[in-house]
């Protein structure tokens, strides 16, 4: 059988395979400067992982990449298996996101479950009633520690592939979250059951501590088939969302926790206080 | 008594069938403020802080109604809200108290 040919030569195949990449391009997640970080958004269909401790803002920023999803006509899911969603719907409010609205509109949906449900696998599983539903273009799983909890230890990277891999066949873009207690050291260890290799990126959310008062790190450890901003940025949970501000650039040790003034910028210090002794 | 039946009821008589009792309650003020839940029963009731056996005549009570619905995942069943169904009812429902508040009036 021949494959049918287009008069530019191209097959119809080809054509219909490249308009897909066309139409994807990134996958913005409508935070300008998260978005230059990843030099334009996300791959399509790409599985990121959002790593982070409890209170560093990784349900506000899922949300915040799902609702502007909403915004630019791809719906959106949020998979949670927190005791009470209930709490999203109002702290969505909060940052001036009206989720009931989106639902109403069948733009989006949040899907309160248990983790056991969506290891369930086989034809009528719960992801293929989720994604029937409206079709996503995006979606959220809150969390892959939920997930840890009603697995062996052995099978979770196994199930964690297989939740992946079964999203990218349908060509939606998700972020995946994990609670990391931290994130430090040499190894850049996001998780200790292997999961890192098996996401196409992570972006890391990290508390730091810097001159006696708490403040918020982001930095993108992995992209796959992309360059990206390789520097620690900070970020704030604004009433609009989470908002990335400059690198910190006279620290090092940000993967610590407890950074340190670069030598260059000591120096630069003690110089100017000799200047102002002089004065 | 089929889904059909559950119907044809009027909206006061849904109204009782809703507020029959506390159980029942707390499964609605559940599925209206969690509309995406999708559980077993016995994680159903674990979030209303109850046991199973106290639950599913309740939720068998709904279920006739039409605003929950049933389906097998896997090897579990599991519950979930009827939104469309759910809209129907609650139109039934308004619309009774209405007529209540007009003949209250008269």
């Amino acid at each position: 059988m021949t494959t049918p040919r287009s008069k530019t030569g191209s097959s119809e195949f080809d054509q219909l395979f490249s308009s897909r990449i066309a139409e994807g391009g990134r996958v913005k997640t409508g935070i300008v400067e998260l978005d230059e970080m990843l030099r334009g958004g996300f791959m399509p269909g790409d599985a990121v992982m959002l790593a982070g401790s409890a209170g560093t803002g990784k349900t506000t920023l899922a949300l915040q990449f799902l609702v502007n999803g909403v915004k630019h006509g791809e719906p959106g899911i949020y998979v949670t298996f927190e005791e009470l969603p209930d709490q999203i719907y109002r702290d969505a409010k909060n940052f001036g996101w009206d989720l009931h609205k989106m639902e109403e509109e069948d733009k989006f949906r949040v899907i309160c479950t248990s983790p056991s449900l969506v290891l369930e696998s086989g034809d009528g599983s719960l992801l293929d009633d989720v994604l029937r539903d409206i079709q996503p273009r995006r979606l959220v799983i809150d969390s892959l520690s939920h997930l840890e909890m009603f697995v062996k230890r052995d099978d979770m990277r196994m199930e964690a592939y297989r939740i992946v891999r079964y999203l990218k066949t349908h060509g939606v873009s998700s972020i995946l979250l994990w609670e990391s207690p931290q994130i430090s050291g040499a190894s850049f260890s996001v998780t200790d059951v292997g999961l890192s290799f098996l996401v196409d990126c992570i972006v890391a959310l990290k508390p730091v501590e810097i001159e006696s008062s708490l403040r918020k790190a982001l930095v993108i450890l992995k992209m796959r088939g992309s360059d990206h901003d390789k520097r620690f940025r900070e970020y704030e949970i604004t009433s609009t969302g989470i908002k990335i501000e400059s690198a910190f650039s006279n620290y090092e040790g940000i993967i610590s926790g407890s950074p340190r003034k670069v030598a260059s910028e000591k120096f630069m210090e003690l110089f100017r206080g000799a200047s102002e002794k002089h004065k | 008594m089929f889904r059909g039946e559950q119907a044809k009821m009027s909206g006061g008589e849904i109204l009782s069938t809703l507020l029959a009792s506390e159980v029942r309650g707390d499964l609605l003020i559940l599925f209206h403020k969690n509309p995406g839940l999708i559980d077993t029963v016995d994680g159903i009731a674990r979030r209303i802080g109850r046991t199973t056996i106290t639950v599913i005549s309740d939720l068998r009570e709904l279920l006739l109604l039409g605003i929950l619905r049933q389906k097998r995942i896997g090897t579990s069943e599991v519950v979930f809200l009827d939104r469309a169904r759910d809209r129907e009812i609650l139109e039934l429902v308004a619309n009774h108290l209405k007529t209540v508040q007009i003949g209250g009036a008269k």
